[in-house]
């Protein structure tokens, strides 16, 4: 006989529960969901209530909370003062390799401030996300990443609501050979590289309703600055549109052992100035970041401990721990800064937007940039790539919300959207034979995560039952109007290569999400509230 | 009191009004706003380094200090560097002004060259059926979102007949050197086009209800029924005796359009991606960037400030009877 029963026998013969004390049980505690406002974002916001009303069918006392946008981020990763709160991660080329992503589950990073704010604590998967980091051999690496999705899963300390669908669109009577990237779209560094002008003007209009903060390599913690700055400064390695790393400024990366890490560079580079790239340039680029007050790339160059010049054109990079995603995360990411126009530069950081040396080395040059209106970049002759780039330029024209861009899209003032259509646009685009709507998921997720240290949410038991009643389903459907897909792993299906396809699902089921919970000793009181 | 003294007290009040404004522009974004550093730097940072962060910013000092600190800065006219541009907030605030008043003033001027003289006219035909189209088309205008009579103006104009440019203040990218050599050229007329003609039909209700129904007024005045005794022209009786005299509500309503013009009209500048102050202030209150949407607040209230008092000076001239009370 369960529990339940008893208890329905109890209030039948009218005793009460006082007069059964051995099985009196307690009400499991409200939960509030800390949320977005709705303006912020209506998506995160009624994805909460659809997640309150089944948790309410469940017999869970639940609050939805709307928070202002950095309040919420205050209470959830300063403080860590939540229930159970909905975010999201965005999907930046950098956290394709699963090193980031994993991080938001270890228990070490469950510090105030830090990334795991829910708090789940999981030793094997602690070991585990060790040996993935230290694992220079990428299918032995692959296992280890598959595995961990394996381990947390079932735990459910948090559960991806889904992964949103980058819906942009191109005119295709100007350009062809736009390539969408997954996570970035078009507005990808290869995009402009790979672009082929169908008429007369080689030049590339990307329009966009944001614009960088600032463009300042030392300053600039947006990504709309650094997608732009991208295109201008070289890096060791560029991650390929398939998301592997390739050499770029480096013809060569070598592993001495686990903890050195040979460069080689390419030769013959120089900056846009004319002066040479040398290995004194690659030294000076990194312990300057290191050395300087800008925490951007603090997580990257975190395992370095130091940079030597071994020749003219080699580097040797000494890793305080072995580190598998150095190559394709760091290197990738530090743009190459020239030394003679940076090494007098004492608070790079207070520069103004005249005082900022924009000379890099890449397959762009810095041309203007008129802040609210537009930027632009040239084409630059004397780069090794340049015999595979069309286009002669490429503008960016900054308009103050979507709906101005896909008006100058439709009047042929851009070629290309560099951020996401509105619902609303997307039929219009659709429709329109000049422009092709272009759809990749992202491999950022949108999450809810539970604070594993309070109740109810320390019980395993409850967080399962508790991730059956989302009908994600009908998030994905109603919130997003099918552009996405249901969360399964915090690495995301797009990210093939790492992603564990075969972990367990909570699909929405209040039964089995009952039954999961009655297995762990819960019932329900006359008023159907969940006690335990 | 002397004419002196009254001047004395406006301006010392103006002074007034605008510590006042400075002060709870101040203690508002430190209250309403959180911690700036948690738009300022991106997911996943730790506490040290956003102290860090904070401190950069000079958020670490006591309250007070900071609030010396902006009040002696803002009478010197500096208001720091803005937390997202990196630039000095007076450079930005000043260039965003003067693409806002440039659009707005335009409009105005517009608007009351237009609507004066047809309010007059109007009222002259009182209970025409012109009177009452004026007057529904005057309303309309004066109800319709702006963002929506923009959208079809984009949609007529920009999108379907391709006659007018839909975004910017200049064909992109150009060179200016400085403001007017940016303005005082063709490029410029055809971008301002559409956002001017926009924003002037929005204020041409105002000049035109209040012109129209102020004549009505002075009709029934002793001094126009001797004009007409006298035998006077109606045209000369209604535009030389009777306007001059209606004048005086429109002027108020005048400085109060222009002083309130500085904040721009944000939706206008949306609509049509205009760079202008409204913009900037949308977009520093979302980055939580204190000094700029100080400044930009504070500004804006000191424009409202100084036309009203020049305003209340003016009266002084423009009619004896509005003394120094």
């Amino acid at each position: 006989m369960t529990r339940k029963t008893i208890l329905a026998g109890t209030s039948i013969l009218a005793l009460g529960a006082v007069a059964m004390p051995a099985v009196a049980q307690e009400r499991v505690p409200s939960v509030e969901i800390f949320t977005t406002t709705e303006s912020y974002d209506p998506i995160r916001y009624e994805g909460a209530f659809i997640i309150a009303e089944a948790w309410e069918e469940l017999g869970v006392d639940v609050s939805v909370r709307p928070m202002e946008f950095s309040t919420l981020l205050d209470r959830f990763y300063s403080e860590q003062d939540f229930d159970a709160t909905i975010l999201g991660w965005s999907g930046r080329v950098d956290r394709l390799d699963p090193q980031f992503f994993l991080g938001t589950l270890d228990s070490r990073q469950a510090e105030l401030g830090a990334n795991n704010p829910g708090g789940y604590d999981n030793p094997d998967y602690d070991a585990l996300y060790d040996a993935q980091g230290a694992e220079f051999d990428i299918d032995a690496r692959q296992q280890i990443v598959q595995e961990m999705q394996d381990l947390y899963v079932p735990d459910a300390p948090v559960v991806v609501l889904f992964n949103r669908d980058e819906v942009v669109a191109y005119n295709n009577t100007t350009f062809e050979n736009m390539n969408a990237m997954a996570g970035e779209a078009l507005y990808s560094e290869w995009v402009p590289m790979e672009a082929q002008p169908l008429g007369e003007r080689a030049t590339l209009r990307i329009g966009g309703p944001q614009e960088p903060d600032n463009v300042n390599p030392l300053a600039s913690t947006s990504v709309w600055g650094w997608k732009w700055m991208r295109l201008y400064y070289d890096r060791l390695v560029r991650l390929s549109p398939d998301v592997e790393p390739v050499p770029w400024a480096a013809s060569s990366v070598d592993p001495v052992d686990d903890v050195t890490i040979d460069v080689t560079l390419r030769e013959g580079m120089t900056f846009h100035d004319g002066e040479p790239l040398t290995a004194e340039d690659i030294v000076f680029t990194f312990n300057y970041y290191m050395d300087s007050d800008y925490n951007y790339f603090d997580s990257y160059l975190a395992a370095i401990d130091s940079v030597e010049q071994t020749g003219d054109l080699s580097v040797r990079f000494n890793l305080s721990e072995p580190s598998a995603p150095f190559a394709t995360i760091t290197l990738s990411q530090i743009p190459i800064l020239p030394q003679h126009l940076w090494e007098g530069i004492e608070n790079p950081g207070d520069l103004t937007p005249d005082e900022i040396p924009t000379v890099g080395s890449g397959p762009f040059v810095f041309d203007r940039y008129d802040r609210g209106e537009f930027m632009s970049i040239t084409t630059n002759p004397d780069h090794f790539h340049a015999d595979e780039i069309a286009v002669d330029a490429v503008e960016f024209l900054i308009y103050a919300d979507a709906e101005g861009v896909f008006t100058a899209l439709q009047t042929g003032q851009i070629d290309m959207t560099a951020w996401r259509l509105e619902p609303g646009q997307i039929p219009l685009a659709e429709e329109n034979e000049e422009l092709t709507v272009v759809s990749v998921p992202d491999f950022g997720y949108y999450h809810m995560t539970f604070n594993t240290r309070r109740e109810p949410f320390d019980d395993r038991a409850v967080r399962r039952a508790l991730s059956m009643a989302m009908d994600r389903e009908r998030m994905v459907n109603v919130l997003l109007d099918g552009r996405g897909e249901v969360g399964t792993s915090i690495i995301a299906p797009v990210n093939a290569f790492w992603h564990n396809a075969f972990v367990e699902r909570f699909d929405y089921d209040l039964d089995a999400a009952r039954a999961e919970l009655e297995e762990a000793g819960y019932s329900w009181d006359d008023d159907g509230r969940l006690q335990r | 009191m002397t004419r002196r003294g009254y001047l004395i007290k406006r301006v010392l009040q103006a002074i007034f009004s605008l510590w006042i404004i400075a002060t709870i522009l101040f203690f508002l974004f430190r209250m309403g706003l959180p911690d700036p550093t948690a738009a300022l730097v991106t997911e996943g940072l730790n506490a040290e380094q956003r102290a860090a962060v904070r401190a950069q910013f000079g958020l670490e000092e006591p309250l007070w200090r900071q609030y010396v600190l902006f009040l002696t800065n803002a009478v010197q006219g500096e208001f720091g560097t803005s937390f997202s541009y990196r630039a000095p907030v007076s450079e930005i605030v000043w260039e965003r002004l003067a693409n806002t008043m440039i659009l707005m003033l335009a409009a105005i001027v517009l608007a009351y060259a237009i609507g004066v003289p047809l309010g007059a006219w109007l009222s002259w035909r009182r209970g025409s059926r012109t009177d009452t189209a004026g007057i529904f088309f005057g309303l309309m205008f004066r109800s319709a979102p702006m963002f929506w009579t923009g959208m079809i103006a984009i949609l007529i104009f920009g999108v379907g007949l391709s006659l007018f440019p839909t975004s910017g203040m200049r064909t992109l990218p150009y060179d200016a050197d400085g403001f007017f050599d940016k303005i005082f050229t063709l490029d410029f007329l055809w971008h301002a086009a559409l956002p001017v003609l926009i924003v002037a039909l929005y204020y041409l209700g105002s000049p035109l209800l209040i012109m129209r129904n102020t004549m009505l007024e002075v009709y029934g005045e002793d001094f126009i029924e001797m004009a007409r005794a006298k035998g006077l022209p109606e045209r000369d009786i209604l535009y030389k005796h009777a306007a001059r005299n209606a004048l005086l509500p429109v002027v108020t309503q005048l400085a109060v359009t222009i002083g309130l013009a500085a904040g721009g009209q944000v939706v206008v500048e949306v609509v049509f991606s205009w760079p202008g102050l409204g913009r900037e202030i949308l977009n520093a209150v979302r980055t939580s960037d204190f000094p700029l949407a100080q400044a930009s607040f504070l500004i804006m209230a000191a424009f409202v400030i100084t036309l009203n008092l020049l305003v209340d000076i003016l009266y002084t001239t423009l009619d004896p009877r509005v003394s120094f009370r």
